[in-house]
């Protein structure tokens, strides 16, 4: 009892020193928003980042004009967080006013929207545990499985067939790019002179695929699929901040 | 002295006498037909030796409408005379046609050539039939600037004479853009033997301008001799004063784009019938005729609510006489839809008047769904303003510190991802299947007591066989044997070990010898009961052991 109440308190903690805002939050309140991305993205590298973290680094980067980070910062909030409310908003706002387009979600990318991946897969795995200790642990003992084992087994089981599509749906979320340059050409074969079928804007959604020769076969929101090189996209799952595209490879 | 200078002055006469160039010149015939070939002759005599002549071709200057070239020179290296011929066409108007007066330039001396004279008459009486001739073909009318003109220069042959070869055509044509299209090609079946040189003309600006078209051709002699070629050249030379004029604005319609000549519309092909919404599709327009296919302009083709239409690429057959437009159209809307019609306009330079070309539309099947229903502005301005929804957009004011759920993970990899968690859980399992197997082996084992004991009758018979082989006393021998016995058929018979007789081995064992076990069982307990019996005599080892292996096989 005494430990569930420390990490309650652990985590509410962030709330109480919620009423002085920081460096960031004013910078970003006065409309400096390079001097909010430059915090927050030094407060994310110094101690991680979370979903709310991210939101609020989206919104900044989407006021510099920078459509591609930003959409990197939601959908990666959202990934942490499928109900974070400023990544929600952002999202929807790029989609009607931004002209940013997203592949519509599938059956099974909404119902895996109700917790994150991690979730998903923490609660299949104790669902399969206790399904499997139900019929291990009595066949141990010798004896023979009570009433009480036989309802657990079953909602166990029942959780378990219950968190499959939410995996397969976190897995196909995760399975997506943001295009993070401008003027993208969709290209119908995966070389350099491939003839491009359909531009891509920055900040536009697609669902990858295998990679090949540089390039990744994408699907983009109106279905259409074709390869795009792999340095002008940036995938959903990643590191906690947005790749810095400009940015030489070291030698 | 008087006498002296007389005779200098005598002498001086005589020199200038003998310093004077003779040249005479022959046409044969002396008077031709309009267009009768003929032939010149020009004979030079001088007081020194001559040499060979140069650049005569461009000294002579022959009247409008005659060619005249030079086919040849007889010059010897030690002679002062020459002669010069010429192969020339006379023109088609009759008249008495004047050669100006020339110079003979040759390597050692100049020489100038009276003016020649040519008497055409159309009383000669020449058969044009029986000669090769070339001719002009290009319309006689006004042309229009930008239109194509085609146009050929016909070298026929007659009944005499087969035109064999052609070269050096040159053409000056100001105001024009010359281009030959096809250069010694055989003439149609129906104009007979001969070849023709084809040329497209297209005029450049307005006015009346003169096309000059000169060269050669090769004839032979139908009854060419048997020895030697027999071949010589005939010249041509055409002028000819071609007016050019605009396309006139009166009557212009808005959409005409350059098109002058007869067009017809061909074909409209699309790259797919049953496009979904939002899919690319081509637009093939063909367009045949015979006229400016090059310079006219792309029709413009507009988008409307129902299609897209982006920049077309096109493609031009030359040797087709098409022209191909080519669209991209996206369609917008679902269902059977007409392709956008293509429509221009034309002028025609033979009839002077403008005409219309369109190309019919073809019903093109769109699948798929409509896109999000645009919220279209209604007529009416006077509706209240709140009636009006507004899309939710805009920001949502960021909450840096606000605390994330409790299972939100690494945002880089994802719990699925990681290996510790995966090789974690298969441990894990691997473990709790080996317990669980090695429990339910361990019940088995319980619950069938008799697997347990043969298990150990036989290993007690395999070390009896080892002891009774390395055993050398007869009791020892007897004693392993025996309780080897005893120990199987305790295992076979669920009894003790120790409680076993010759009668449960040979129970166990059917027709087991009675007497060798009896043997055995005295030679190893008998001295238990009564010490220093006799042992019984050696030989009997070998069915002890077949005793032996038949109860192991049992077990």
């Amino acid at each position: 009892m005494r430990f569930l109440a420390c990490l309650l308190l652990c985590w509410l903690a962030p709330l109480s020193a919620a009423d002085a805002p920081s460096a960031a939050e004013a910078a970003y309140a006065k409309g400096d928003y390079a001097t909010a991305v430059e915090k927050w993205s030094d407060e994310a590298r110094a101690e991680g980042v979370t979903p709310a973290l991210l939101s609020a680094l989206g919104n900044a980067e989407w006021r510099l004009g920078r459509k591609g980070r930003a959409m990197v910062c939601w959908e990666r909030a959202l990934l942490l967080d499928p109900r974070d409310p400023v990544a929600l908003a952002g999202i929807r706002h790029a989609l009607n006013a931004g002209g940013a387009e997203r592949p519509a979600p599938t059956w099974s990318e909404n119902y895996a929207s109700f917790l994150g991946a991690d979730a998903w897969l923490l609660l299949a795995t104790a669902a399969f545990w206790t399904a499997l200790l139900c019929v291990i642990v009595p066949r141990l003992r010798g004896r023979s499985a009570g009433e009480g084992n036989h309802r657990t087994r079953v909602i166990a089981l029942t959780i378990l067939a219950l968190c499959l599509p939410g995996i397969w749906g976190s897995r196909s979320l995760d399975a997506r790019a943001v295009i993070r340059k401008a003027d993208v050409s969709l290209r119908l074969t995966p070389t350099q002179f491939g003839e491009p079928l359909n531009g891509l804007a920055e900040g536009d959604v697609v669902r990858t695929e295998r990679p090949f020769n540089g390039h990744v076969r994408v699907t983009t929101a109106d279905g259409k699929t074709g390869w795009v090189r792999a340095g002008e996209i940036e995938a959903v799952r990643g590191p906690g901040l947005p790749a810095d595209l400009d940015q030489k490879a070291a030698p | 002295m008087r006498r002296l200078l007389a005779g200098c002055f005598v002498l001086l006469l005589a020199l200038a006498a003998q310093a004077e160039d003779r040249v005479s010149w022959e046409i044969t015939p002396r008077v031709t037909a309009p267009g009768q070939p003929f032939r010149l002759q020009i004979q030079v005599e001088s007081d020194v030796v001559l040499g060979g002549a140069q650049q005569v071709d461009r000294e002579i200057r022959p009247p409008r409408g005659m060619a005249l070239r030079l086919s040849g020179q007889v010059v010897r290296a030690d002679s002062n005379e020459a002669t010069l011929n010429f192969s020339g066409v006379a023109p088609d108007q009759e008249g008495e046609y004047v050669i100006p007066a020339f110079n003979l330039r040759f390597v050692r001396k100049l020489i100038v050539a009276p003016e020649i004279r040519l008497i055409v008459s159309k009383s000669v009486r020449y058969r044009a039939a029986s000669q090769a001739r070339a001719e002009l073909v290009i319309p006689d009318r006004t042309f229009y600037v930008g239109e194509l003109i085609r146009g050929a220069v016909r070298m026929r042959g007659g009944d005499e004479e087969a035109v064999v070869a052609s070269f050096g055509l040159e053409s000056v044509a100001e105001g024009f853009t010359f281009a030959v299209t096809g250069d010694r090609q055989p003439l149609p079946d129906e104009l007979g033997q001969g070849m023709q040189t084809t040329f497209d003309l297209t005029p450049i600006r307005e006015g009346v301008s003169e096309l000059s078209l000169k060269g050669t051709m090769l004839i032979q002699s139908v009854d060419r001799p048997t020895f030697g070629f027999g071949g010589r050249d005939r010249p041509f030379s055409f002028r000819r004063k071609l007016t050019v004029e605009h396309v006139p604005e009166r009557g212009r319609p808005a959409d005409w784009s350059g098109a002058i000549g007869k067009f017809a519309a061909e074909a409209v092909q699309v790259s797919k019938d049953r496009p979904e919404v939002g899919e690319p599709i081509r637009l093939r327009a063909i367009l045949t005729g015979s006229g400016n296919l090059d310079r006219l302009l792309t029709p413009e083709l507009a988008g409307g609510e129902q299609w897209d239409v982006l920049p077309a690429q096109e493609r031009r057959r030359h040797s087709e006489d098409q022209r191909f437009f080519v669209y991209t159209l996206v369609p917008r809307l679902p269902g059977k839809l007409l392709t956008p019609t293509i429509r221009f306009s034309t002028f025609d330079p033979a009839t002077k008047q403008f005409s219309r070309v369109e190309f019919k539309s073809i019903v093109v099947e769109v699948t798929g769904s409509a896109p999000a229903k645009v919220d279209l502005i209604t007529a009416d301005p006077a509706a209240p303003a709140a009636t009006k929804l507004k899309p939710i957009t805009g920001l949502a004011t960021p909450t840096p510190r606000r605390p994330g759920p409790l299972l939100s993970g690494a945002p880089a990899t994802p719990l699925a991802a990681s290996p510790a968690f995966w090789s974690g859980n298969a441990l894990v399992l691997v473990a709790l299947l080996a317990l669980t197997a090695g429990a339910l082996y361990l019940g088995y084992l319980a619950a069938h007591p008799e697997l347990r004991r043969r298990r150990r009758a036989r290993a007690i018979v395999r070390t009896a066989l080892t002891e009774a082989r390395m055993t050398a006393g007869r009791p020892a021998f007897a004693r392993a044997v025996v309780r080897a016995l005893q120990a199987g058929s305790a295992a076979l018979l669920d009894a003790e070990d120790e409680a076993m007789t010759q009668s449960d081995v040979e129970r166990v064992l059917p027709g087991a010898d009675r007497a060798l076990l009896d043997a055995l069982f005295v030679d190893a307990y008998g001295e238990r009961f009564a010490a220093g019996a006799p042992t019984h005599a050696t030989g009997d080892e070998t069915a002890a052991h077949e005793l032996l292996r038949r109860l192991l096989s049992l077990l």
